[in-house]
């Protein structure tokens, strides 16, 4: 008896799987085309009338948004909402809130599952260089007018408009990420000789020496370059392609150039510090928390949010109370750092639906272009809006009784290409992670890198 | 979805077997299954073996304690492991360095050489619980009579187990190799939510890289080319195993 | 019980194994009694680089964060076809209940969909294992190789087909995208096979000859005798579904609708830092099942028995 069944089952089991796995997804820009998508087919050319009398229009739309700031926070998302819908009653917004580690898998089973949100919050690598190029977006040109385009600034539009013109994100903050040191104990370990603290720069030369100071004050790793995966991937490469000058992309974003011999010295040269560690265990997040902790003295992955935080104590303080000062990543002449920048806005996943697709235009526009949505979006972002007029109102003084967001200002000159547009984005990211844990376990730095590259070109070449 | 569904033939099964990452996905896989089997079986036999014997609320609590991680749910359990193996602040880095095992903080689930046995660690641990409470019923329903028999003959209590238990708890043995195995091969939660799969793909399975393929890289068939060859792989291990199971009857 | 070869020698093995069986047990209950302990520490206790074995002061502050965080509806019931009322398949009546905090909710989902995939599971594999094993009809034998088939094949092998199945039936995102796989896995209809051959045919026969129809013979013939198989698949499909992560993970996506092991693990993604948080939502998804585990412990070793026997 158990041997038939068993020969059943193994014929059987091979002959109803093999079939599975012969297709294939070839990746084409054609427009989505789920089976439950209802039918109705008609396209927008109502988004404008919202400036008009749009308040009558009535849909259930769903928006995602992953932590930005404030924007991760549900009571001051609902207030934002309220506002909206005391201009449009008949929207009513559902929100979803999505974490950096299993956000991105999220939004692909609900694309893959055909019910993908209808309103996103993102920056351009995931809404123009992700979802944007493989169609799945509406293009927002529309709401996009020549005021706007005159206002918005010129890098953040182009990161947010692709090649062919078309508009995948409508911007609404930005900030530069940075790094940041914990003030206190660098003090102790007589380190902040080699610090700039006025202008929270430094050179690399400086950052080496305070490292190795630290390192021989405490006996512990000083900083850790995290590379478990998910999110916080941009400190990781800020700091070893300004350390020697590297770039991580080429200036017209096609392909990566990360295999650089100023990339690859960097690299070395954080191998070989005592101070610093290469951990596979954690990812940027945890960094953050044993940063706060007083584990670690250094953490890589900071922005004025996290400077603001204060879930376990007041802002700027870890959780022993010591002082944490924001610092640019260090580069071989102190000014010369370019910081990464990070920008957010909504972009709509085009659902077919004429009606959800108006409506969240409709939200996008309170939000992120009117007098009235826009500056407590921002606010709420805790980055800076990226224009300096919206309908008419200045945001430039927005934070102007802020102290340390006008300091942090002070980063924003250094703010850099915004290259996470390049093709390949999310496969590349991937292997970034695992050339960092490779050279981690003492892999040949050329080696690893040159293999990173090559994954990369050949996914941005799809 | 976006994209146009063509029939690829072999394609992807050839790439697959030309892929570095699944090659080491698919040794990772069978290193799991090689070495959590066994210890499984062997483990929970001899500590079923030895609680059978005790008194019945004790025989009882023991089996509630080990079939405990089972019912806590691998998410749950999996949260605090991640904090007893944490390189910083982890329970057995504090406990290492405490009592002098190890002189100074291992990185155990951030090193290539400790993750995957960190990771066969935590799944031994829930997957412990349905076998022993099957060897204790099995081998409580093993004929007294027979042992005692085999006693007053001479033979000793080793003897005794091959000889007369170990026959009548062989269907019992080759059941919890079947269901152990199929639960190695399906491991995820623990290699999504401890190591994603790093450091450098040394905790890899065919598993999460079927998830990975699928949702990160948006390569779906590619994903279900390796679900067949993971139902193959069950399949045949399945097979050999039942055979194996037959010719000691 | 009453080895007496055993209670003869207290041997020094014996002795031995005893002492490694409970330093083993200690570390195999570890993780639950520091999910127990730990949401009640404080902060400073729980992110304490030194462990803290047992808090010092009681805290229920984890909780009240768990509590407050997120808040869902209690329940949501489409009420079925009502876009035929309301004539647009976009406008369907829900039934909402009262906003209580997420984590509530994914408890109660994670129940309703334990409960549920258990008893569907059992009345329809009750009846299909009867029908193959009692019944004959043309294509039987290739329906039950099928089924055998379908057991071994991993869930992992039919993720994507079975992701867009439940897309085009406009179930992605609700609890039944969950339940329908794991009602529709065929174990249960092997193991009620196996039982219901059992059944001795003379009875069926007998019953057919007094004119008892089919449901009736089913009823009240058929499943007394294989009752005690019904409970251990109860058992063991209340079990794997509670654990089934993978299937939610890919199914769920809206807060609402998460459930309790798939809660956690967003709990954890999001909130890294605040370990004190993740243990409450960790400890309010064990222990439920645990209180559960030990109230009906005799039942789920004997239903993990019996399965096993007759699997």
């Amino acid at each position: 008896m158990k041997k038939k069944v068993l020969a059943t089952l193994l014929v059987g089991a091979m002959a109803a799987s093999l079939l599975a796995g012969c297709g294939t997804t070839v990746e084409t820009t054609g427009s989505s085309d789920t089976t439950t998508a209802p039918e109705k087919t008609q396209t927008t050319e109502t988004a404008e009338a919202g400036e008009a009398g749009g308040s009558d229009v009535s849909a259930d739309i769903t928006l995602w948004t992953y932590p930005i700031g404030e924007w991760g926070n549900a009571e001051t998302v609902d207030s934002l909402i309220q506002d909206f819908n005391k201009e449009y009653p008949g929207i009513n917004v559902t929100v979803e809130y999505l974490d950096y580690t299993n956000g991105d898998d999220q939004v692909n089973t609900a694309i893959e599952g055909g019910q993908a949100p209808d309103l996103i919050m993102e920056g351009p690598e995931r809404l123009v260089a992700n979802w944007g190029a493989k169609g799945l977006m509406v293009d927002l040109s529309d709401i996009l007018d020549d005021t706007d385009k005159s206002e918005i600034y010129e890098s953040v539009l182009s990161a947010c408009v692709n090649k062919e013109g078309a508009t995948y994100e409508y911007p609404l903050c930005m900030t530069a990420h940075c790094m940041a040191i914990n003030k206190t104990v660098f003090e102790e370990a007589d380190a902040m000789q080699y610090v700039d603290a006025e202008n929270h720069t430094w050179t690399t030369d400086d950052f080496f020496k305070a490292m190795d100071a630290v390192y021989a004050h405490t006996g512990q790793t000083v900083g850790a370059v995290y590379c478990s995966g998910q999110g916080g991937d941009q400190g990781t490469r800020a700091l070893i392609n300004n350390l020697y000058g590297g770039t991580f992309t080429d200036a017209d974003h096609t392909k990566y150039t990360a295999d650089s011999a100023e990339n690859v010295k960097a690299i070395q040269a954080l191998v070989d510090s005592k101070a610093i560690g290469f951990d596979a265990s954690i990812a940027g997040g945890d960094e953050i928390n044993l940063f706060r902790q007083g584990v670690l003295n250094v953490a890589f992955c900071w922005n004025i949010a996290q400077q603001l935080n204060a879930d376990n104590n007041d802002a700027g303080l870890t959780n022993d109370g010591d002082e944490i000062l924001f610092m640019a990543f260090p580069s071989e002449k102190a000014t010369d750092t370019k910081l990464c920048g990070g920008i957010w806005g909504f972009g709509v996943f085009d659902n077919k639906d004429a009606n959800k697709i108006e409506a969240s235009k409709l939200f996008i526009k309170y939000m992120a272009d009117s007098a009235e949505g826009t500056p407590d979006a921002v606010l709420s972002s805790t980055y800076f809006p990226v224009r300096d007029t919206v309908e008419g109102k200045d945001l430039t003084g927005l934070y102007g009784d802020v102290q340390t967001m006008s300091e942090y200002s002070t980063l924003m000159q250094y703010l850099g290409d915004y290259y996470q547009v390049t093709p390949g984005w999310a496969e590349a990211r991937t292997a970034w992670w695992n050339m960092l844990q490779q050279v981690g376990s003492g892999a040949d730095v050329q080696t690893a890198v040159d293999e990173f590259v090559g994954t990369a070109n050949a996914a941005a070449a799809n | 979805m976006n994209s146009a569904d063509v029939f690829v033939g072999l394609a992807n099964y050839k790439e697959l077997f030309q892929d570095k990452v699944f090659l080491g996905a698919l040794k990772n896989t069978l290193i799991i299954v090689v070495v959590s089997v066994p210890i499984t079986c062997v483990f929970s036999l001899w500590v079923s073996s030895v609680i059978v014997d005790l008194k019945g609320w004790a025989t009882s609590l023991f089996r509630i304690v080990f079939y405990l991680p089972v019912v806590t749910g691998s998410v749950a359990v999996t949260v605090v492991w991640k904090w007893m193996f944490n390189n910083y602040y982890g329970i057995f880095n504090y406990l290492g360095t405490k009592t002098g095992i190890i002189d100074q903080n291992i990185n155990w689930l951030g090193d290539e050489r400790y993750a995957l046995a960190c990771i066969i660690l935590i799944l031994l641990t829930t997957s412990v619980g349905q076998p022993i409470v099957l060897y204790v019923s099995a081998l409580g329903n093993v004929d007294a009579s027979l042992v005692e028999a085999a006693n007053v003959d001479g033979a000793t209590s080793l003897q005794a187990f091959w000889k007369i238990k170990w026959p009548q708890i062989m269907p019992t043995t080759l059941y919890i190799v079947v269901i152990t195995t199929i639960n190695s091969f399906q491991c995820f939660a623990l290699i999504q939510l401890l190591t994603s799969g790093g450091p450098n793909h040394s905790t890899d399975t065919i598993m999460y890289y079927i998830y990975y393929s699928a949702f990160k890289l948006y390569r779906y068939g590619y994903g279900d080319a390796m679900g067949v060859v993971l139902a193959i792989m069950i399949a045949i291990l399945s097979a050999i195993q039942f055979k194996f199971g037959n010719s000691n009857d | 019980m009453e080895n007496k070869n055993s209670t003869k020698h207290p041997s020094a093995y014996k002795i031995i194994s005893i002492v490694v069986i409970v330093i083993l047990a200690i570390l195999f209950t570890f993780p639950l009694y520091w999910i127990i302990t730990g949401s009640f520490k404080t902060n400073a206790a729980i992110n304490s680089t030194t462990p803290i074995w047992w808090p010092k002061e009681w805290t229920l502050v984890n909780y009240q964060k768990l509590f407050s965080r997120q808040t869902a509806p209690l329940f949501q019931f489409n009420i079925p076809f009502s876009s035929l009322i309301t004539g647009s398949r976009d406008l369907k009546l829900t039934l909402t209940g009262p906003t209580v905090p997420a984590a509530v909710r994914w408890l109660i989902n994670t129940v309703f969909m334990a409960i549920m995939s258990m008893i569907l599971t059992c009345i329809t594999a009750s009846m299909a294992g009867y029908a193959l094993a009692k019944k004959r009809f043309v294509g039987r034998q290739l329906l039950f190789t099928l089924i055998v088939c379908a057991m071994a094949l991993p869930k992992q092998v039919i993720l994507i087909p079975l992701l867009r199945e439940m897309s085009s039936l406009n179930l992605y995102n609700t609890i039944w995208a969950v339940i329908f796989p794991i009602v529709g896995w065929p174990f249960g209809v092997f193991l009620m096979k196996q039982f219901s051959e059992g059944v001795p045919s003379e009875m069926l026969e007998a019953a057919q000859i007094d004119g008892a129809s089919e449901a009736k013979t089913f009823l009240q013939i058929v499943v007394p005798m294989i009752k005690p198989g019904i409970g251990a698949l109860a058992i063991f499909t209340f079990i794997n579904s509670w654990n089934d992560y993978f299937m939610q993970l890919i199914m769920l996506s809206s807060t609402s609708n998460l459930t309790i092991s798939l809660g956690i693990a967003k709990l954890q993604a999001e909130n890294a830092t605040d370990f004190g948080l993740i243990m409450a939502g960790a400890a309010l998804a064990a222990l439920p099942i645990i209180i559960v585990f030990l109230l009906f412990q005799k039942y789920f070793t004997k239903g993990i028995t019996m399965g096993a026997v007759k699997g």
